[in-house]
């Protein structure tokens, strides 16, 4: 649609957008205003907009209670392996799925994607059960392990290989090139953003998880959502400080998205352009 | 997606066992890892929902028991109505995403402001999400009753009435949701070629002809793709109740999700074998609206 | 809060315990069990608990001193999902060596052979258990075995807020108030206009309906194993909740829902509260409150009574150092460990004539009462699964809370599924 309607038009498309824009970014500025206020301020009927005192005492409880910096870095250890991890592993399966003709081929393809559709719930005790006899327990490989394999991965990827046209692979072969020096140097860059999709989503999964880093791993490998959730029991009703808590967990992964968005648009995107 | 693709069959035919070999070894360490830690796990999940298991201890096999109580207890009934509420309310941040990824296309300044506004829950802790609009539901001080008063209505405890709390939860689904969608919607309007727009125009088309007739078919895919994996996403939905909700809240036996059903029997009262029988359940569920997705795809998703 | 130092402490305990836990692996079982000092073979333990981190702390670094041999690694984990860790952790053979176990998941485990037996360390240490509460030893005790030493106890008073007392014009609550004055007193306090209100009424176990279905003369469960909420007067202690919130003077079950009880206590929007003694010292924290609030025994219904409940130290029986295991877990019985506890405030210990340090330890208040309570306590009812039937009755009773049932229908329906359960458990 061409950029040729009269100015009116872009008035009322800013309107709607703002309103809508504004209702998704309110949340975020009432948390951000309430970690400023005290307990007793925050319970208020009816609320106060702004604090009455602006005070961090919020933040102070928040940082004498949760040792950031430790739950920071096993979040981005296990985010780094399990990204990095994923890559791999679901790009090679779904070259091989795209482009290879097996035996059985149909049948674990779709072994794959019903595991996409199990809940993770179901896999815990199971995948615990895996872990403890590997010996990995409450190590970082045991919190990222799991997520690196990914049925949805699989898929995506096998996706981006399929629409690659086949005349790049003939005229490699031509040259000489094996399978793996074709995978490895001509098809995988050209998946460039659709990988970079994976990676933005699998970053996401690992950064949030929850319940799994909790049971396989004890206080020395908390993860920022189990700080977070620990927080949570500390201090039930003290909003401030569990806004404060969630602002700070929530914040590397919105610093990395807003300096980095065009490539989060671009991986994201991607992913949805082949159905 | 049998088909092997014109490069193999093209080559000699000594080389298809070797195609073979190299295709194993390409899927094989991803292969070892599903197995183990999915296959696996599914398959004794599912024998586990044909027994009588404990949290500790032996099992015993006591045939579809587990199955005939499932179709006869009303908790997990409650359970499939919160999910299905939850689903197809969260299906509606599709149709709100069309437009405004469709108005974003439009403006001529601040489209990149406007999708990091709309992207940010996502990237936000579940955990955060939760707490924050717990807060803002606070039937007593939360800020959405305090805005409602202004016009006028008297707000209800939104987290904990059981005739709302599902409904509460799902908005928040749809506030989640928006980001990702807008994206992968808007890129396909971007796929949309400009010089069909141009002739409708030429053809004297306005622009709601224009997003009827052009916009809308050529969007199917993305829509396709887009509400499949809301629909299976949705139905694995745990977090939010688990989070905005809790424990001890007379709204829970209202509006707990199948997975949480699932967490409660399996985890808190230690029935592993309900359990199972539980997320099988669910497992058919999801396959086989997923099937019908599939199958219906043909008479609404364009492929130009 | 010391916390931070705290944390950073027990980062150092962990990574020690780490590379502690490889050597450890290569001697698999029988020699490392010895208990003698003169081995350099260090032993770790890990501690599984769910708060007081800084007084448990403290106690593991008393035992560390007096056992050079034996380290503590303390692990703490978020209350909603402790259970889950736990139970994942046991059925898979990596359970914590010792953790803190509650009345109420304690028979599943000790039935799944989950916890390692203390009669012996009993015996052998010379452990008097009249020092105890005998409701405490007994809610450990399984088919004639005991698994568990008592930490702490806790029994139910009544809070109530001075200062909105004094507004009324109504005398303070005292040890001979039944429940008629607190009915009347709530219905003097509540100005529902203001967002006040006499008592708080959650649909609430420990702090609620387990303290008035004894007073009304009722039980829980009967003596045989069957679910008492049909008998009449187990509904009249629900009747007694029931009532604040049908006549208004109390916040209704949705509102407390949003915002816990005890939170509208500190909030000052609820007079009186039916609050654990665990909460003494959360209220003394708070400075703005301490002056105002004061606690008393809980009002008679038929009879005097309080629910009594605790947490127990336990050690898991698949533990590759029982002795070392054994020998810690008595630790945290002794007396030693109690004063420890008493101290800080934290909680009342369960080692008799410890709680002393934690009656002073909040002069302000008249914890006192918490301790004469225990005269008339009864044992927080438990079976076997008392996770399901416990489900059931925030289910069936949420109908009653909510007014939208009678007391006596609600009740009913959770008997029958309840008795369910209850011969469901025994199979």
């Amino acid at each position: 649609m061409g950029n040729t309607q009269p100015r009116h038009h872009q008035i009322i498309i800013h309107a709607v957008l703002g309103i809508g824009a504004v209702i998704m970014v309110a949340p975020f500025i009432w948390q951000i205003l309430t970690t400023f206020k005290t307990v007793t301020e925050s319970r208020a009927v009816p609320p106060t907009i702004l604090p009455a005192v602006w005070s961090i005492a919020a933040y102070e409880r928040f940082f004498t209670s949760v040792p950031l910096w430790s739950l920071l870095g096993m979040s981005l250890g296990v985010l780094v392996v399990r990204v990095g991890g994923q890559l791999v592993l679901c790009s090679l399966a779904a070259y091989g799925f795209a482009r290879f003709r097996f035996p059985g081929r149909g049948l674990l393809f779709g072994v794959f994607l019903v595991m996409l559709m199990a809940p993770s719930q179901l896999f815990l005790i199971s995948q615990f059960d895996l872990m403890k006899s590997l010996h990995l327990l409450d190590t970082l490989p045991a919190i990222a392990i799991p997520g690196m394999f990914s049925a949805f991965g699989t898929f995506l990827m096998r996706q981006a290989f399929i629409a690659i046209p086949k005349e790049f692979e003939e005229a490699a072969r031509l040259d000489g090139a094996n399978s793996w020096q074709l995978f490895w140097r001509i098809l995988l860059p050209m998946t460039g953003p659709t990988l970079a999709a994976l990676g933005v989503l699998t970053s996401l999964y690992s950064w949030n998880d929850l319940l799994w880093p909790l049971i396989v791993a004890s206080n020395k490998h908390m993860t920022l959502p189990v700080g977070l959730s620990l927080l949570q029991g500390q201090y039930g009703t003290d909003y401030p400080t569990l806004m404060a808590g969630s602002l700070i967990a929530s914040l590397p992964l919105i610093i990395v998205f807003v300096i980095l968005q065009r490539q989060f648009f671009a991986g994201i995107a991607s992913s949805g352009l082949k159905g | 997606m049998a088909k092997g693709g014109v490069a193999a069959e093209r080559r000699r035919p000594h080389s298809h066992l070797r195609e073979a070999t190299v295709g194993y070894a390409f899927i094989l360490p991803a292969l070892v890892g599903i197995v183990a830690l999915y296959l696996f796990p599914l398959i004794k999940t599912a024998y586990l929902s044909f027994t009588k298991t404990g949290v500790f201890g032996d099992s015993t096999f006591i045939g579809g028991a587990n199955y005939a109580n499932l179709v006869t207890d009303p908790t997990f009934g409650t359970a499939l109505r919160s999910s299905a509420i939850y689903t197809v309310i969260v299906l509606l941040a599709i149709p709100i995403s069309i437009v405004i990824a469709a108005l974003i296309a439009q403006v001529r300044h601040g489209a990149t402001l406007y999708r990091i506004a709309y992207f940010l829950p996502v990237v936000t802790l579940p955990v955060a999400v939760g707490m924050v609009w717990r807060f803002i539901y606070n039937g007593d001080f939360g800020l959405l009753n305090a805005l409602l008063s202004l016009i006028g209505i008297d707000g209800k405890a939104w987290v904990a009435d059981p005739t709302v709390a599902i409904f509460a939860v799902s908005a928040v689904g749809i506030w989640t949701s928006l980001g990702t969608a807008i994206i992968i919607l808007g890129a396909g309007l971007q796929g949309i070629p400009q010089d069909l727009y141009e002739a409708a125009s030429l053809d004297g088309a306005g622009p709601l002809r224009q997003f009827r007739s052009i916009t809308l078919p050529l969007l199917t895919p993305s829509i396709f793709f887009v509400s499949v994996l809301s629909v299976i996403g949705s139905l694995q939905m745990f977090d939010l109740i688990y989070v905005m909700i809790g424990r001890n809240n007379p709204a829970l036996s209202q509006s707990q999700t199948i997975v949480y059903l699932f967490y409660q029997k399996a985890f808190v009262e230690g029935n592993r074998g309900y359990g199972a029988a539980i997320a099988i359940a669910l497992l058919l569920i999801i396959m086989a609206l997923t099937a019908i997705q599939f199958r219906l795809q043909k008479r609404w998703v364009f492929y130009g | 809060m010391k916390t931070q130092r705290r944390t950073a402490r027990l980062l150092a305990v962990s990574t020690r315990a780490a590379t502690m836990t490889a050597s450890l692996a290569a001697c698999s079982g029988g020699p490392s069990t010895s208990t003698s000092n003169t081995g350099s073979e260090q032993v770790t333990l890990t501690y599984g608990v769910w708060s007081q981190e800084e007084t448990m702390q403290k106690v593991a670094d008393a035992f560390e001193k007096a056992n050079p041999d034996i380290k503590i690694n303390l692990q703490v984990n978020p209350w909603t999902e402790f259970w889950t860790k736990l139970q994942v952790g046991a059925q898979g053979g990596t359970a914590p060596d010792a953790f803190w176990m509650l009345a109420d998941h304690f028979q599943i485990y000790a039935d799944g052979g989950q916890l390692l037996p203390l009669d012996d360390a009993i015996k052998d240490a010379n452990i008097d258990m009249s020092v105890y509460p005998e409701a405490l030893v007994n809610l450990f005790n399984y088919s004639g075995k005991q698994f568990g030493l008592p930490k702490d106890f806790d029994t139910v008073g009544l809070w109530y807020n001075k200062a909105m007392f004094d507004k009324a014009g109504i005398a303070y609550p005292t040890t001979d108030w039944t429940w008629d004055d607190v009915k009347s007193a709530s219905a003097k306090l509540t100005d529902q206009t203001a967002g006040v209100y006499g008592i708080a009424a959650p649909l609430n176990r420990q702090e609620g309906f387990y303290n008035t279905i004894p007073q009304a003369g009722g039980e829980v469960i009967t003596k045989d194993g069957k679910s008492g909420y049909s008998d009449p007067k187990t509904q009249a202690g629900l009747q007694y909740w029931v009532d604040f919130i049908k006549d208004g003077n109390s916040p209704t079950l949705q509102q407390m829902a949003d915002t816990e009880a005890v939170a509208m206590f500190e909030n000052e929007q609820v007079a009186m509260y039916y609050g654990g003694s665990f909460y003494a010292k959360r209220f003394y924290d708070n400075e703005a409150l301490r002056a105002k609030v004061d606690v008393t025994e809980l009002p008679a219904g038929a009879k005097k009574a309080t629910v009594i409940n605790g947490i127990q130290n336990v050690g898991y029986a698949q533990s590759a150092h029982p002795n070392e295991l054994k020998k810690f877990l008595i630790y945290l019985g002794s007396e030693e460990a109690a004063k420890i506890q008493a101290a800080t405030g934290a909680v009342i210990p369960a080692y008799t004539g410890t709680q002393k340090a934690w009656v002073d330890s909040m002069p302000d208040f008249n914890l006192q009462s918490f301790m004469d309570s225990t005269a008339f306590s009864v044992p927080y009812p438990v079976s076997k699964n008392t996770a399901v039937w416990n489900e059931y009755e925030m289910t069936e009773l949420t109908k009653a809370w909510q007014l939208e049932e009678s007391v006596a229908d609600a009740a009913n329906a959770l008997s029958t599924q309840m008795d369910k359960a209850l011969t469901e458990e025994k199979r």
